[in-house]
């Protein structure tokens, strides 16, 4: 793979390099900080979180928070259904949206600017005010405490934000492309699937990192769907539990986040290279 | 994998469901049926610990299932964060619907109105055990006169103060709301790193008392109709009590005015105010905390010498929903859980205070430090005003929105009062 | 906007040339049938139509009903309104200053999102593999907490008793949220450090796809920093920076969490409501249905203004869709 870019390095004199890479650094520390003390909050004693002398480290490490998350009745089960349903909408937001995407960059048809639009609109519709709807939606379909009524609807969240942002990499595949497919008498399925799909996929790894997180983190559908049957529970209502209004567990709270992040951080740092190659391609008019 | 023949399915309801246009509502009658067998479905609310719980819980559904033949229960322990949408979910779908559940008292009157509970004053009116209940209890289950529950529990709040602390400054414990004040000015005064009381502009439930000390009400009226009064002169002189220990001889505002009523315990418990009002259900916050072994609690005096003030009877509740089709077993199911017996097992496993008057009386002689808590309740308690506006006026902040304007200096009590009193009255009319 | 020619992608993984604006008129090879393309929208069109459109269509008929908790779940009938929900929420007073409040708090947090991620991206083009690694990854932990945790962590570090920043800065037991301008700041801190890593991983990857010889050429002609970034980049990166401005307003005018954690559902006395968190508080925790809906209706329709006046402006430069 020959990203063809590599910046050549602008003559940057080595002093402004030095004070560069030290701001990157300092600013690096500054942004991991509250990542930092939300781990340090898990591994601190219960009386430590809220001490009236904070400090950045703590001489009596505990695990005690992580124990009373791992404890939770079917804390298993939750993470393996977080899974499925992230893993669910990843791939199935990425196909649809990319065959859209395909629809509305490669062709012109009547309505394709209104569309656009529409895509764009559907984010803007607050998420809570539509919890109500689709509840009876998912109520008269049967879903309801069901993981299909959380994969459903993340789905449809999903999708016009990653039509949109596949657009741009659908563009950048150049049309001579597609003449030349044509030429060779490859069916338009052909083209479709084992040329175009894979020209793209890197863009295909950057949308889906917006559909992960937003399905991973999500409190709200998992909250007003999942009703009678907690074994089809996700992650998210592990974490609400120690929330309790009287009397609010930090530690618990933050052991559990810790726990939550943690795959979402691992998805990244293994799709770090092709989410920032992808992404550049969005910039291919 | 099954999930895909049922999307399809779904996929197709959704586009066949777009053509029909009024906005869904469930039919949330009572099922009619009444069947002396099958599976009964129970919602519990889930504590951080649970288990001992359960264990009372089970032994409850033992007795339960040996009783009636060919039956089951299962119980799910559902998060308190999300029992807003649960339950009100289950109203609206009878098929996910629990047949009994457990709910924060405050909420009887919405549930009530959103008709997703049981009417069951005639058996809870004959069930023996019943008599002993405390008014306030009652009260927390009762609609314009009907039953909707048995009480589960109580909690309430009382005064911690710090003994270690007043010992050095050479304090008596307060004996009236003033005092309490003028005591918190000389904590302050002398040890300038301490809250006197701590005090939270959002801690409604601790502000109460100051009002019904006074001889004040939130609301006045009965049943259906309600009217704000929380502007009438005696209000007014509790909540300028109350909003007069916002400030540097206290409890500053600046920190003071956003907190709640877990901020002013974890600010006790962490050795950061001489005095706190807590509920029995803080206990173990504060004992978790760096002030272990070096406090007390009283009940929070009240405007007379020796007087205690009214105050807030918090807790849950058990009822019955109106769609279950298992009425009778779910109504015995009912009684067993909020049974003397019950009740009395759930103090000692968790340490919530039972709402009978003489189980109370008895475990408060086997544990001292519930003492203080089953003294207020004795003393009598207050609730809020059982109407479904007041899940509004609560989730729209009305209270603390008032002491907060005051603290801050953006409204005087009189105006801050009125302001409170018209929204509460908005709330009431709209309601019905 | 043209990327010069040479600049073949890394999307396509550079081997084919890019060759445009031949083809678009032309009659495409597969382009044919008119009938193909909604072949391919089709699955989306199901899905959008089900799932989103109707319950939008629901959610406006809402608004013009009386329609709470009791008539969801059939204790009473629902009643018309007409625009009674609308006047009602249009009378209140609070209702408007709320509205200029999200406005202008949500243009804050845009404007310093684009701005922190912007300049980071092309610090990260300035340093090496380890220093750019380091924040990168920072910044990708930023992103992957979820909000109820990052605004909850965040409070606790500027907690006046118990947060540490306080301690570091000499503040003493100053209070953030007490001033309503203060805590505004300190949310808007939080929504900075959770949403710039999108900004800036976007723009970053964009700059790297811009081709090197348009960099040096500037450099060469001896252009400061600030100019090769106004007048080479920014132009170049256009899509993508249309993109990351749409999708920041988007996320920053629907702001729900981080202000409902950091200011305790609002702030003191309200003064740190936002028009979500407000709707939430008036509408849904009470079951008011038809208000929190006529709310949800007022946001759609100030979000789709906003951004069609931003699309009318980009199409008047010459931009398409």
């Amino acid at each position: 793979m020959n990203l063809p870019l590599r910046l050549p390095r602008p003559r940057v004199r080595r002093p402004w390099r030095l004070a560069a890479e030290a701001s990157a650094l300092l600013i690096a520390v500054v942004v991991a900080f509250p990542l930092y003390w939300m781990v340090l909050s898990a591994f601190k004693p219960a009386g430590e979180i809220e001490s009236s002398e904070p400090r950045p480290w703590t001489l009596a490490p505990t695990l005690d928070s992580f124990r009373r998350v791992f404890g939770q009745q079917e804390f298993g089960r939750y993470f393996l259904n977080s899974l499925l349903v992230a893993g669910t909408v990843v791939v199935a937001s990425a196909l649809i949206a990319f065959l859209a995407a395909t629809a509305v960059t490669r062709f012109r048809f009547r309505f394709r600017t209104t569309l656009l639009i529409m895509f764009l609109v559907a984010q803007m519709v607050p998420v809570e005010a539509l919890t109500i709807p689709l509840f009876f939606l998912m109520r008269d379909a049967g879903q309801l405490n069901t993981l299909g009524s959380l994969i459903l609807p993340h789905i449809a969240f999903s999708l016009p934000f990653a039509i949109w942002m596949l657009r741009g990499f659908v563009k950048a595949v150049p049309e001579a492309l597609e003449e030349a497919a044509h030429m060779d008498g490859a069916s338009r399925s052909r083209f479709l699937w084992q040329i175009l799909f894979p020209l793209v996929f890197p863009g295909l790894v950057a949308t889906s990192v917006f559909s992960f997180i937003s399905t991973w983190n999500d409190f709200l559908f998992a909250k007003s769907f999942i009703i009678s049957d907690t074994s089809q529970s996700t992650l998210p209502m592990a974490l609400l539990v120690f929330y309790k209004p009287d009397d609010p567990d930090w530690g618990g709270v933050m052991a559990g986040s810790t726990v939550m992040t943690i795959p979402v951080l691992v998805f990244f740092v293994l799709v770090q290279r092709r989410l920032v190659s992808g992404l550049g391609g969005a910039v291919k008019d | 994998m099954k999930l895909a023949p049922r999307l399809a399915v779904l996929l197709a309801a959704a586009v066949v469901s777009a053509t029909a246009c009024a906005p869904q509502t469930s039919d949330n009658s009572s099922s009619g049926k009444d069947e002396k067998s099958g599976t009964l479905r129970v919602w519990l609310f889930q504590e951080v610990d649970t288990k001992p719980k359960e264990k009372v819980v089970d032994a409850v559904l033992a007795d339960f299932e040996k009783a009636h033949e060919d039956t089951e229960v299962s119980v799910e322990y559902i998060p308190v964060e999300t029992r807003a949408q649960r339950i009100k979910a289950a109203f609206n779908d009878p098929k996910s619907a629990p047949d009994v559940i457990e709910f924060g008292n405050t909420d009887t009157a919405g549930y009530v109105k959103d008709g997703g509970l049981a009417d069951v004053t005639e058996e809870f009116g004959a069930w023996d055990e019943a008599k002993d209940t405390d008014p306030t209890a009652r009260q927390s289950v009762t609609v314009d006169g009907k039953v909707y529950g048995a009480p589960y529990f109580v909690g309430v709040r009382a005064l911690y103060y710090r003994t270690d602390v007043f010992e050095e400054l050479d304090l008596d414990v307060p004996r009236t709301l003033a005092e309490v004040a003028s005591t918190a000015k000389q904590v302050r005064a002398a040890k300038p790193g301490l809250y006197g009381l701590a005090v939270g502009g959002a801690y409604t439930y601790g502000a109460m008392p100051f009002i019904w000390a006074n001889g004040g009400e939130l609301a006045t009226g009965k049943g259906g109709s309600y009217a704000a009064a929380i502007d009438s002169a005696a209000a007014r002189k509790g909540i300028e009590a109350y909003t007069s220990l916002f400030g540097d001889d206290n409890c500053p505002a600046a920190k003071c005015a956003g907190m709640g009523g877990n901020d002013t315990v974890t600010a006790f418990a962490s050795g950061k105010a001489a005095m706190a009002i807590g509920g029995d259900f803080s206990h173990q916050a504060v004992e978790a905390g760096t002030v272990k072994g070096k406090y007390a609690v009283v009940p929070l005096p009240g405007v007379e010498p020796g007087s205690v003030a009214p105050a807030f009877a918090g807790g849950n509740n058990i009822g019955v929903l109106k769609s279950t089709s298992h009425r009778t077993l779910a109504v015995d199911l009912m009684k067993r859980l909020a049974s003397k017996k019950a009740q009395a097992d759930l103090f000692e496993a968790m340490g919530f205070l039972p709402t009978f008057t003489d189980v109370r009386q008895q475990v408060a002689k086997e544990e001292p430090f519930v003492k203080p808590f089953v003294d207020t309740l004795a003393a009598g308690t207050k609730f809020v005003p059982a109407s479904p506006a007041w899940a509004t006026i609560d989730s729209s902040q009305v209270l603390p929105t008032m002491f907060q304007e005051v603290v801050s200096g953006k409204k005087d009590v009189d105006a801050a009062a009125g302001d409170a009193a018209k929204k509460m009255d908005a709330a009431f009319g709209s309601a019905g | 906007m043209t990327v010069s020619p040479s600049s073949s992608g890394g999307a396509v993984r550079g081997r084919v040339r890019v060759r445009r604006g031949t083809s678009r008129s032309s009659p495409r090879p597969f382009g044919g049938a008119s009938r193909t393309p909604w072949i391919y929208l089709a699955p989306a069109l199901v899905v959008l139509g089900g799932l989103l459109v109707y319950p939008v269509y629901q959610l406006g008929l809402i608004s013009f009903l009386e329609y709470t908790q009791a008539q969801v779940s059939g204790g009473e009938a629902t009643a018309f309104r007409g625009f009674g929900n609308y006047a009602e929420l249009f009378g209140d007073g609070e209702f408007w200053r709320v509205l200029l409040a999200t406005v202008v708090f949500a243009a804050a947090c845009v404007v310093s999102t684009l701005a922190v991620g912007c300049a980071l991206a092309v610090l990260l083009t300035r340093v090496r593999a380890v220093p750019r690694l380091v924040l990168m990854l920072a910044a990708l932990g930023a992103w992957a907490t979820p909000a109820v945790t990052g605004s909850t962590v965040w409070l606790l570090l500027f907690d006046p008793d118990f947060g540490p920043v306080n301690r570091m800065l000499g503040l003493g037991d100053h209070s953030w949220t007490y001033g309503r301008y203060s805590a505004f700041l300190l949310v808007l801190l939080e929504v900075v450090w959770c949403s710039f890593p999108f900004v800036m991983v976007t723009v970053y990857a964009g700059i790297k796809a811009v081709p090197g010889e348009v960099l040096e050429a500037a450099a060469l002609d001896g252009a400061s920093q600030w100019r090769i970034w106004r007048s080479v980049l920014a132009p170049m990166l256009r899509p993508i920076l249309v993109v990351v401005t749409i999708q920041s307003v988007i996320w920053d005018f629907k702001v729900f969490t981080q202000i409902y954690v950091m200011t305790n559902g609002g702030g003191i006395a309200g003064q740190n409501l936002v028009l979500n968190v407000y709707a939430y508080q008036k509408a849904f925790a009470s079951s008011q249905y038809s208000l929190g809906s006529a709310i949800g209706v007022v946001m759609l329709l100030i979000l789709l203004a906003v951004t069609l006046v931003y699309l009318r402006l980009l199409r008047r430069q010459g931009e398409e869709l």
